[in-house]
This record gives structure tokens, C-alpha cells and sequence, in this order.
């Protein structure tokens, strides 16, 4: 024995930070804009742009004597497109009203944008069993990976971006209460869509859930109401089974039933593979905008292989390498995507992001206004 | 005569049982008591019914050193274990060990994830290395054998998996006969494979508790490779149970 420690004092405050900077370049070969009048207006339909993003993500919490805490998330993004612009096009030269209407149509995608978003920010009060928090705040309910009709407050889930690489999503305003006692645990949510970011289509919701840990299985039964929607219901579940076997699963009722069944695998080298399929019912909560109200139930699935730290490779023990594949079974149409990362310290980090949508152009990934999107980057981490 | 040489053999007799006697006792009380050495081995790394504690993994590649991380350890019990990353790559992801599950929240992904205590946390530390450090609740005892390891004389205990949730399927463990302090560990898989060996260097006296400070995980595969884990701000801590609850995915 070589020294004498005292134990240490627990603090009264704890107050924990990230920063992260994320300078991301992406880009879209073969783009076809979504603009309502230039589809047919470009004069070279091989269009590559290149969105450059500067993110800037700054978050803390503080705690006082583990009973009140204050938590904040936000990030501030700098947007500059290239490639694009009005030269591009051949409007008609006589019709100047077409003239503004493209430039006002094209504004997203060219110049300098800059805008501000809060992802959390909430103050929560712990007493006994009880917790109590009011804000903005990412709850995350569903047990998916690609998909979660149960997540009825969780972050949109966009099956080609299930991680949310760039951490854009933002949380729901809401006071939530949560009660726990031994492996029952009960939370209240009412959230508020009054703050919501224009042009989301987000209502006013109250919702329950219910988890308990039973037998191994991580379970949870969901019940809510959107103001002036239908009530909604899902259960969802997760497994581990032996020591690389993981099953989840969830079962939401909104008008009609949406199921999703899920697996994961791991090998003894640390290669994970997950699986899943997904059927919603074709109801406007959940049917994606290119799908016609018509088309009927929709069914997907989703593959993922990938691996953190190729440390088996002599040279590449600092890569992270995944692949996935979204698919819709019922248009066949697909999106592959390829995910590289390379550490380069403590701190920084390098990736690669590449969506290969294919299908028709009536179909549901098809309709990606890109042929490829590939994307660059680089990440500090503090 | 023939009553002395009577005395004699009944005298004889009696030293002969004696002597049996003596020998099967001392050599009962030669053999440890495996279980009751284990149980006061895990002491050394948890001094208290429920403490914190901070532990950096260093990992080496050819003895350079390769990547560090930091981790807080709140652990409740032999069952309940709570891991907060600390290091600027992994901040906000947290890892839960209630008995046999395990959990870990990344904040860029959709849910808590599943995971197995053999999951490699950092270089050659596993999840199980770090947040199950109560072997008499995961592993059967038997004591195989007393030896000379350098200067120390230690048992040598042979361990099996007794429940799913345990990180290794055996571990050989060395104890110091004097205090049951560990000395050094070898890790198999349940197929026989010698995966990893450790070596437990450092400990530091805690409030007047003699506790683990610093130890060094090998790998047996990749043979260049070492991780070393070091403690420090080890204190006994009063821990809420909901601290300990998996739904609660929302921590920072």
C-alpha cells in the first residue's frame, strides 16, 4: 500500500459540459431540386451541389445536491450551398413573375444561411421517488432502431439517418413526472406544441407510460391522446437472449395497427448486425411524403453490419465502419448507405457519409432528388 | 509382561489415531476455504455497500500508449452498477448493469442498447471489467493449489461462471495467502480460450480500507496489447435506486 487517500466529500454542485464543432460538407450528385416550377427548367440536369454546415454544439447540466438540475443542448449551424443558382435554369425570359418565383424557390439552396436551434433545455426537481421536469427535453420511448411507431414523443426517425449523425434533433416542450419504485417505473408527459418549430405538424400530447424489467424482458406499455386527434396505445420490448443475442419490438395502435420486430446480433469480434421490419399503416402520422394516401400499407426492412475499431486490421485500429440498407418492400426501392469514421486522437475525428438512394422515381427512396449524397467531415469533441 | 505389553499396544494404538487424527485436521485446516477467500477478495474493490469511484483506462500498443479514457463508477449492492463516460469522444452515453443486464445509452442513437459484459469498453476492458467487480456473486470457488508468485505466496483459486451475466466463463485468481488481497487473474471463454491475463499492482489504504488503485489487463490474443485501469476519488456514497433505473435514458 503507497498512500493514504481520505474518501471524498460528495459535492454540492456537479457540473458537467460538452462542446462539439462539426464542420460537414455534403454532396448531392445528379441533383434534381424539389422546386415546383424548375424541374423542367434546368439547363444541365447533372447538377452537383454542395451544402457546407458549420455546427457548433454546446450543452451542460448542473446538479445541486442531486435534487435540482438544469440542463441545456443547442446547436447553432452555418449553412453555405454551391453549385447551384438561377443561371442553372432557362425560365422563360418574358414572364418576370417566373423569374421571382424561381429566385424565391432557389433561396434555401444558394447564399449563406444561419440559424439557431435549442435541442434541450429543462430544469428538473428529484424528491423521493418522484421526478419532476419541465422543458424542452429529447425523451426517447421507442426501443427501434430504424424505426418506433411506439415513440410517440421520441426525436423523427429517419431510417437513413437513424443516429442522427449531425445531433440536429430537437426535444418536445413538456412537463413530464416520473415515478419510480423498485422495477415499476410510471411517467406522465403533457407536451406542449405551442413553442414547436414552424411548419412541424407536432400537436398538444398526454401521454403514460408504464416500464418494468421483467424476466429479463425490458417492457413498456404507452398510452396518450393528440389534442384534437385519435388516442393511441403501443407496447414495446427488449431481450437479451444468451451473451449476442438482442430482440425488440414494438406494437402501436393509431387508427390502425404498426408493428416493428427487431434483432441484434454481436460476434466475438464485435461485429454487430441488426435487423428489422416495419409495417405501418398508410394514415398520415405515419406515411411518408412520398407515398400516395393511396398506396396502401407499407412494409420496410432494414439491415445494418458494422463495427467500432477495426482493431483485428493491422492500420486501422482508429476506424469505426458500418453499412445499411433501408428498403421498401412493396416498390422495391432502397437506400444503401456507408458510414466510415476515423479517429485521430482524443479530440478530433474524420467521417464519411455515403446514401446511395435506388428505385424508380415514383417509388419511395427512388424519389431522392439526388443519385448519390456524400458527405465529409470533420469533428472536434471537447 | 503380558499385561505391559498390552499397555504398550493399546498405548501405541491410541498415539497411531492420534497421529491419523492430527494429520487429517491439520490437513483440512491446510485447505482454504475458497468462497470465504473470494468474498474477502472483492473487498478490495468494493469497500462499501455503496461508493463512487473514478477509473481511467489507459490502453498501450507496443507499449506506447494509445488512447485514455475516464469513466464514474456509482455501484450499489452486487447487483445495481452505473458507468457515466467522462472522456470529450464518449460524453453523454452512460452504461447499467442491473444483476445479468446490461445497457448502454449513446445520445446519437434512437434507444438504450443491450449489450453483453464481454463487450469490449476500452482497449482491452471489457464492460464486465468495469462494472461487475463482485466475483463471489458471479463465480463458484475452488480452491486448486498454493504457490509462489515473485516474492508472494498466494492461493490459487479456480472460479466458474455460475450465473448468465458473469463477464468470463473461468478465472484463475491469485490471492496473497496473508490478506486475500489479488494479485493476478487469467480469463478464459466458455470455449477454453485464454483471452486475457491480469496483474493487480497498486492499492491505496481509503478511509482506513485497503482498496484496489491500480491494475493491468493483457491481452493473450493480440500479445502487444495492455490496458491499464486506474481508481481514484473511491468514497462511500448514499445512492438513490432510481439512479439505477433502465428506463431513464434521459441522463447527460
Amino acid at each position: 500500500m503507497i498512500a493514504q487517500d481520505a474518501p471524498s466529500l460528495e459535492p454540492r454542485h456537479d457540473f458537467r459540459y460538452a462542446f462539439s464543432a462539426i464542420d460537414d460538407a455534403t454532396f448531392d450528385s445528379d441533383l434534381r431540386p424539389l422546386l415546383p416550377i424548375a424541374a423542367t427548367m434546368l439547363k444541365d440536369p447533372s447538377v452537383i451541389l454542395l451544402q457546407n454546415q458549420l455546427l457548433l454544439e454546446p450543452s451542460f447540466t448542473l446538479r445541486y445536491h442531486s435534487r435540482w438540475s438544469l440542463a441545456s443542448s443547442a446547436v447553432g449551424v452555418t449553412e453555405t450551398f454551391h453549385g447551384l443558382s438561377a443561371a442553372d435554369f432557362n425560365p422563360p425570359m418574358n414572364d418576370p413573375a417566373v423569374v421571382t418565383a424561381l429566385d424565391a424557390a432557389l433561396e434555401p439552396y444558394t447564399g449563406t444561411h444561419t440559424q439557431f436551434r435549442v435541442k434541450e433545455t429543462y430544469a428538473g426537481l428529484s424528491a423521493g421517488d418522484f421526478d419532476f421536469m419541465l422543458g424542452r427535453r429529447i425523451v426517447r420511448w421507442g426501443t427501434g432502431y430504424a424505426f418506433s411507431p411506439a415513440g410517440v414523443l421520441d426525436p423523427p426517425r429517419n431510417p437513413t439517418n437513424p443516429t442522427d449523425r449531425l445531433n440536429l434533433n430537437q426535444g418536445r416542450d413538456m412537463a413530464k413526472l416520473d415515478y419510480v419504485r423498485g422495477p415499476h417505473a410510471f411517467s406522465l408527459v403533457w407536451s406542449t406544441s405551442a413553442l414547436a418549430p414552424t411548419g412541424s405538424n407536432l400537436r398538444d400530447t398526454t401521454a403514460f407510460r408504464y416500464n418494468i424489467l421483467v424476466h429479463g424482458f425490458d417492457t413498456s406499455l404507452i398510452v396518450g391522446n393528440d389534442r384534437g386527434g385519435d388516442a393511441f396505445g403501443g407496447l414495446t420490448f427488449t431481450r437479451v437472449i444468451g451473451q449476442a443475442w438482442e430482440l425488440h419490438g414494438e406494437a402501436a395502435w393509431r387508427e390502425h395497427e404498426a408493428i416493428l420486430l427487431g434483432g441484434k446480433y454481436t460476434t466475438t469480434s464485435g461485429v454487430s448486425f441488426i435487423g428489422e421490419f416495419y409495417t405501418p399503416p398508410n394514415i398520415p402520422y405515419y406515411r411518408d411524403m412520398t407515398i400516395a394516401p393511396t398506396a396502401g400499407r407499407q412494409n420496410y426492412g432494414f439491415i445494418y453490419a458494422g463495427k467500432s475499431r477495426l482493431r483485428e486490421l493491422p492500420g486501422w485500429k482508429q476506424w469505426d465502419l458500418s453499412v445499411e440498407i433501408v428498403d421498401n418492400l412493396n416498390d422495391r426501392s432502397y437506400t444503401g448507405i456507408l458510414d466510415a469514421n476515423r479517429r485521430l486522437g482524443n479530440h478530433f475525428s474524420s467521417y464519411l457519409h455515403l446514401e446511395v438512394p435506388h428505385g424508380s422515381r415514383a417509388s419511395d427512396f427512388g424519389a431522392t432528388p439526388y443519385s448519390v449524397a456524400t458527405s465529409i467531415g470533420v469533428r472536434f469533441q471537447l | 509382561m503380558s499385561n505391559i505389553n498390552c499397555v504398550l499396544r493399546t498405548f501405541l494404538l491410541v498415539l497411531l489415531i492420534g497421529l491419523l487424527l492430527t494429520c487429517v485436521l491439520v490437513c483440512r485446516a491446510a485447505t482454504p476455504d475458497a468462497e470465504a477467500l473470494l468474498k474477502h477478495s472483492d473487498s478490495y474493490r468494493n469497500g462499501w455497500p455503496s461508493y463512487v469511484l473514478r477509473v481511467k483506462i489507459t490502453h498501450f500498443e507496443s507499449g506506447k500508449p494509445d488512447e485514455d479514457k475516464l469513466y464514474e463508477v456509482s455501484q450499489k449492492g452486487t447487483e445495481k452498477t452505473y458507468v457515466e463516460f467522462l472522456s470529450p469522444r464518449e460524453k453523454g452515453q452512460h452504461l447499467l448493469m442491473l444483476g445479468d443486464d446490461m445497457w448502454v445509452y449513446l445520445p446519437d442513437t434512437s434507444r438504450p442498447i443491450r449489450i453483453t459484459p464481454l463487450e469490449r469498453l476500452n482497449g482491452d476492458a471489457s464492460n464486465g471489467d468495469v462494472a461487475r467487480t463482485n466475483f463471489a456473486i458471479d463465480y463458484s470457488a475452488v480452491y486448486l493449489r498454493s504457490e509462489k508468485l515473485g516474492n508472494q505466496n498466494c492461493y490459487v483459486l479456480d472460479l466458474t461462471a455460475k450465473r448468465k451475466g458473469s463477464t468470463y466463463q473461468r478465472v484463475l485468481y491469485w490471492l496473497r495467502v496473508e490478506d486475500a488481497r489479488p494479485v493476478r487473474a487469467e480469463f478464459y471463454l466458455t470455449s477454453g480460450k485464454h483471452i486475457k491475463s491480469a496483474s493487480f499492482d497498486e492499492y491505496v489504504s481509503v478511509g482506513g480500507t485497503a482498496q484496489l488503485r491500480r491494475w493491468t489487463l493483457y491481452d493473450e490474443i493480440r500479445h502487444n496489447s495492455r490496458s491499464v485501469l486506474e481508481y481514484s476519488g473511491i468514497a462511500p456514497r448514499e445512492l438513490p435506486d432510481k439512479l439505477f433505473y433502465q428506463g431513464r435514458t434521459d441522463r447527460f
